[in-house]
């Protein structure tokens, strides 16, 4: 029995070896496959991002060029590189797209045929100074007549009566145009107001209306501490700066002293969170 | 067995260090990639996809045929939507050309350089682009360092405007007023040619009809002359301000034969006329009167 067991033992334990180096090899051999795979597969990669650089560099001279011919109904008689042809079509779809997007840019209104030319979607972009601000959309039908169906324009904007007053009928453009304005400025008076309470803490609104068109300060003399009101009245809803300022003091010369007169013109010419920074500087005002 | 593992180990070794290599050469593929994208933006559609992925040689079903032909129509679409826009907008765009400065997670930065035409006034703008994610859905616009040049001859009257905003980057109060500038310019030059067309004889501009002059006067009495001065102004706050005025040209003599107010005080005349009657029809009956024509 001891010498069968003993027998048995030892080739059980040689099995034993060769199934452990059996099972190393294999795993190195699948170690060794896996890694071949692996450079294989970076190989693709490799060639690939090389033809993508490539055509990336060929499309972006193709669009460059596009961009100098704009004008010129060229043709490039060019056929010698069979993908040429692809490559201007791909050009001129970048440079289509980017129009488009310069369009949105400089304040453009965006406009979308709907239900099959019946209607249209547009939006007006606003701005103040260097920063962009709300936008607002119109829907509109434009068969049989023009007519705006919905909006998101604020009630104290005059909608209906800007609409007739500028031929929306005969010219949309036109009509457009004088919306924008109009919401332009409103947009303006309301980021100036903003800015007052933002960066002069130490003035008091008294009052302001919804359309901004109506702005009231208190303002204080140093020294004798002496309370301005200040009036600011912007009538002309088109523009950002008011057509009138009106000043009253409890101090009655100090309205007509040059300082103030200054002032004052001061503030019909400035937006008036930037005069306000003027007139604390020359030491007007707290 | 052990020179069996050896050789492996070995082929392992070659194999990981290629692998370094390999991936090295990737990672610098793909930033070369990245730096060309700063200079042209590509926008993506599923036939630009398509036709992409065709030039890299990459084997798809439809065919180079078909690839072009779904490209050329989606093509078709973009131009009639630069159309449209052009239409609505009353600006052509000749070219845009963009570039990226900066492109962080949060923040994009680009330079444009647009140029086109607002009916005659043709424009070239630059300006930097930055867009800073807010929140998921917002993001914060806004214009840096802006430069207008207008290629043009009508130019005294907008040049204080564009130093303005060129200082506030008010890049779209610039295109409202140049659209709102150039409709009153176009006004003004179709209103003096029609004058010009029906009344040959009387009228003249001598400038050219984008000029802002015209001059008035009867052939047979060719020392006197009547100068309407029509100028389009642009406040600095870009506010157009269309202004006619009426000034004369009357030999003394013809002033001491004939001392009445009509000719002396043509000029206040004129500023009521055109208060009751409007541009058109004020400058229509001064042209009817120096014609001493009976027509409507």
């Amino acid at each position: 029995m001891c010498a069968l067991s003993s027998g048995v033992l030892s080739h059980l334990s040689l099995l034993e070896v060769k199934a452990r180096s059996r099972k190393t090899q294999l795993q190195q051999q699948s170690r060794v496959m896996e890694l071949k795979a692996k450079v294989e597969a970076l190989k693709t990669q490799r060639e690939q991002l090389k033809a993508q650089i490539q055509t990336h560099q060929v499309w972006g001279l193709m669009v460059v060029e596009a961009n100098f011919c704009a004008d010129e109904e060229e043709e490039n008689m060019d056929e010698e590189s069979e993908n040429s042809n692809l490559l201007q079509l791909m050009a001129r779809h970048t440079q289509l797209k980017d129009l488009l997007h310069a369009h949105h840019l400089i304040g453009g209104y965006d406009i979308i045929k709907t239900r099959k030319g019946k209607g249209a979607c547009v939006s007006i972009a606003t701005a103040y100074e260097n920063v962009f601000l709300d936008t607002f959309n119109l829907e509109i039908d434009l068969k049989p007549t023009v007519k705006i169906s919905r909006h998101n324009i604020p009630p104290f904007i005059p909608l209906n009566n800007l609409a007739e007053q500028n031929n929306m009928q005969t010219d949309l453009r036109v009509f457009l145009d004088t919306l924008s304005q109009h919401l332009n400025a409103f947009v303006g008076r309301k980021q100036q107001l903003k800015l007052v309470k933002e960066k002069h803490k130490s003035i008091e609104v008294m009052e302001s209306n919804v359309l901004c068109s109506l702005l009231v300060l208190l303002l204080t003399v140093p020294r004798e501490k002496t309370a301005v009101l200040c009036t600011l009245d912007y009538t002309d809803h088109t523009r950002c700066l008011p057509t009138r300022v009106h000043l009253e003091s409890e101090d009655k010369q100090l309205p007509d002293s040059p300082q103030w007169k200054k002032n004052c013109t001061l503030l019909m010419e400035t937006p008036v969170h930037k005069a306000l920074i003027t007139m604390k500087k020359m030491g007007s005002i707290v | 067995m052990e020179k069996m593992s050896d050789d492996n180990t070995e082929e392992v070794m070659v194999l990981e260090s290629e692998i370094e290599r390999l991936q090295a050469e990737v990672e610098s593929l793909q930033h070369q990639k990245q730096e060309i994208n700063k200079d042209i933006t590509f926008h993506y559609s599923q036939q630009m996809e398509n036709a992409l992925v065709f030039m890299c040689g990459q084997r798809q079903e439809a065919g180079k045929e078909m690839v072009m032909s779904r490209l050329k129509e989606e093509l078709e679409e973009l131009e009639e939507d630069v159309k449209l826009q052009t239409e609505i907008n009353g600006i052509t765009l000749n070219s845009c050309t963009t570039k990226t400065l900066q492109n962080s997670g949060r923040k994009l930065v680009q330079q444009l350089s647009l140029s086109g035409n607002c009916s005659e006034l043709v424009f070239q703008v630059e300006f930097q682009l930055s867009e800073i994610k807010q929140d998921s859905e917002r993001s914060k616009r806004t214009i840096g360092d802006l430069n207008v040049v207008l290629d043009s001859s009508d130019l005294q009257n907008f040049s204080s405007f564009l130093s303005r905003v060129e200082e506030s980057r008010d890049l779209l109060l610039f295109f409202r007023t140049l659209r709102t500038f150039s409709d009153r310019c176009d006004d003004r030059s179709r209103t003096f040619q029609q004058f010009q067309d029906k009344y040959p004889s009387v009228v003249t501009l001598p400038g050219g009809p984008r000029s802002e002059v015209m001059t008035v006067n009867h052939p047979k009495l060719p020392g006197c002359m009547l100068f309407i001065h029509w100028s389009v102004d642009v406040s600095r706050e870009g506010i157009v301000m269309p202004k006619i005025n009426l000034l004369t040209k009357i030999p003394e003599r013809a002033l001491q034969l004939f001392p009445s107010q009509a000719v002396g005080g043509a000029a206040e005349a004129f500023e009521s006329l055109l208060r009751i009657l409007g541009p058109e029809a004020a400058l229509e009956s001064i042209i009817q009167a120096v014609s001493l024509s009976q027509e409507t």
